[in-house]
C-alpha cells in the first residue's frame, strides 16, 4: 500500500484506538500486539490509547464493596487478618520505613562504621559507600565499590551473621517498584558480591541497598521473602 | 486542569505506586491500604460492567489476589497505578462476559441505560476518586456527553460489554459500516476532548 506518512499515522492511530477499546477483530488484535513488541511507534500508539480508554472508567461511580470481599481475599491468600488490617507488621518491617531510614541512619552509622571501613584492607578510597544498619541504627555491614568494579565488597561490622540454615541476600532498592536481587552474601567478615555489570551501571538509579534473610539458595520468588534486616542509603563520592 | 490538581494527582499516583512496590515485598499492610484506597473504585467498575453483585465481588477478589502475586510486574514508567489496576479489573470482567451468551438478556436494556451509569453521582469521593475524579471525572463525563448519540452508545457498549464491531452492529441493529464509523468518529472526538482537558498523560 502506498500511503503518505500522515495517512499511515492516522491509520495506526485508528487501529490503536480500536485495539484499546477492544472492538478490533481478534486477528487484527493479535497482529497489532505482535508488531507492538518490536515496533516502538506502534507500541507508543497503543499505550497512549490504552491510557485514554482507561480514564473512561474514572467517570464510573465508586461503590463500597461488602466487607466479606476483603475477608475472602485475606482467607484465600492465607494472610494474617490482623496484619492485613491495621497495625500488623512492625513499623520497622515496612519498605517505606527502610527507604527513609536508609538516609537517616547513614549519618548516625557513618560515625560508627566509616572509621572501621577506612581500616579495611581494600586499599584505595572507595567512591561508593553504603552503611547497612538495622532498626537500632547500628551498622551491621558496609558495602563499598569503586567505579568500574563488577563486585561490591562487604565488610561485616560487629557480629551480623545469618542463623544456621539461612543466608543474607543483597537487594537494590529503587525509588519505586520492585527490589532487584544483587546476589547472596557469602559468609565471612570481608566478602565480595559479584555483579554482572560495572557498579555505576548496576546502581545508577538506585538510592539504597537492603539485606534480607533468605533460604541458602536465595529468595525462591525473586523478591525478598524473609524479613529485611538491614538497609542503607548509597553515598556516592564521585 | 490546574497545576495544583496536577501535582496532587501525581503525588497520589506516586503513593499508590509506592504501595504496589511494598506489596511486591509481601507487605500486608500496604495491601490493605491499597484495598481501602482503590477497592470501591474498582468494585464500581466491575459492578457497572458485569451488573451482578456476587460476580463483581468475585472479580474484585480475584483481581486483588492477582495484585498480591503480581504487584512486582507493575511498571511505573508505562502506566499510572490506577490505570493498571482498572485494566486488570476490566479485562477480568470482559472475560466473564465473553463466557456468557452475548446476545441474551444481559445486553437487552443496555442501549437505554448507558447514560445514567456514567452520569450518576457517587455517594461521596473516595481517595481514588479524588485521584482521578473531581476535575478529572467531570472532564471525562463532559467529553462523553459531548459525543453524538450513536457514537456514545457504540463506545459505551464496547467499553462496558467488550463488544466487537460485528457484535455492536448486531446489537444496535445498524449496518456494520455505520457502527464502525460511529466508533471511529467517537474515538477521534474523545481523543481531542480528553487530550485538551489534560486528563490523560
Amino acid at each position: 500500500m502506498n500511503l503518505s506518512r500522515s495517512d499511515r499515522r492516522a491509520r495506526l492511530d485508528r487501529l490503536a484506538a480500536e485495539f484499546a477499546l477492544g472492538t478490533s477483530p481478534p486477528r487484527v488484535r493479535r497482529r497489532l500486539a505482535a508488531i507492538a513488541r518490536r515496533d516502538r511507534t506502534v507500541a507508543a500508539a497503543l499505550s497512549a490509547w490504552e491510557r485514554r480508554i482507561a480514564v473512561l472508567a474514572a467517570a464510573v461511580p465508586a461503590v463500597t464493596p461488602p466487607p466479606r470481599v476483603w475477608r475472602a481475599i485475606v482467607t484465600r491468600l492465607g494472610l494474617d487478618p490482623e496484619g492485613a488490617s491495621t497495625a500488623s507488621l512492625g513499623w520497622w518491617q515496612h519498605l517505606g520505613f527502610w527507604r527513609a531510614f536508609a538516609t537517616a541512619s547513614f549519618v548516625a552509622a557513618v560515625a560508627l562504621g566509616l572509621a572501621e571501613w577506612r581500616r579495611a584492607p581494600e586499599g584505595p578510597a572507595a567512591p561508593l559507600v553504603v552503611v547497612l544498619a538495622g532498626p537500632d541504627a547500628k551498622a551491621a555491614l558496609i558495602a563499598t565499590a569503586t567505579r568500574g568494579d563488577r563486585y561490591l565488597t562487604l565488610k561485616t561490622i560487629g557480629n551480623a551473621a545469618p542463623p544456621p540454615g539461612k543466608a543474607f541476600e543483597l537487594w537494590a532498592l529503587p525509588q519505586s517498584g520492585v527490589p532487584q536481587a544483587l546476589g547472596m552474601i557469602p559468609p565471612g567478615g570481608l566478602v565480595r558480591v559479584p555483579l554482572v555489570n560495572p557498579v555505576e551501571e548496576t546502581l545508577s538509579s538506585i538510592p539504597a541497598l537492603a539485606v534480607s534473610l533468605e533460604p541458602p539458595g536465595g529468595s525462591p520468588t525473586g523478591k525478598p521473602t524473609g524479613p529485611v534486616l538491614y538497609s542503607g542509603a548509597i553515598e556516592r563520592m564521585y | 486542569m490546574s497545576d495544583d490538581a496536577r501535582v496532587a494527582r501525581a503525588e497520589r499516583g506516586a503513593q499508590l505506586a509506592a504501595l504496589l512496590s511494598r506489596i511486591a515485598l509481601g507487605d500486608q499492610r500496604a495491601f490493605a491500604d491499597l484495598y481501602r484506597q482503590a477497592g470501591a473504585h474498582l468494585y464500581g467498575v466491575a459492578l457497572r460492567i458485569v451488573r451482578d453483585g456476587p460476580l463483581a465481588e468475585e472479580i474484585l477478589q480475584e483481581a486483588f489476589v492477582s495484585v498480591w502475586h503480581h504487584a512486582g510486574t507493575y511498571d511505573a514508567a508505562k502506566s499510572q497505578p490506577i490505570t493498571w489496576l482498572t485494566s486488570i479489573v476490566r479485562n477480568r470482567c470482559l472475560d466473564q462476559l465473553r463466557k456468557r451468551d452475548l446476545d441474551t438478556v444481559t445486553l437487552s436494556r443496555d442501549a437505554e441505560d448507558i447514560s445514567p451509569a456514567w452520569d450518576a453521582p457517587s455517594d461521596g469521593p473516595t481517595p481514588i476518586e479524588l485521584l482521578l475524579a473531581g476535575a478529572d471525572a467531570r472532564a471525562v463525563r463532559d467529553c462523553i456527553d459531548g459525543l453524538d448519540a450513536g457514537p456514545k452508545q457504540a463506545i459505551a457498549l464496547a467499553f462496558f460489554q467488550g463488544l466487537s464491531h460485528g457484535e455492536l452492529a448486531a446489537h444496535l441493529r445498524e449496518p456494520l459500516g455505520t457502527v464502525k464509523s460511529w466508533v471511529r468518529r467517537g474515538l477521534e472526538r474523545l481523543r481531542g476532548c480528553l487530550d485538551a482537558a489534560g486528563v490523560v498523560r
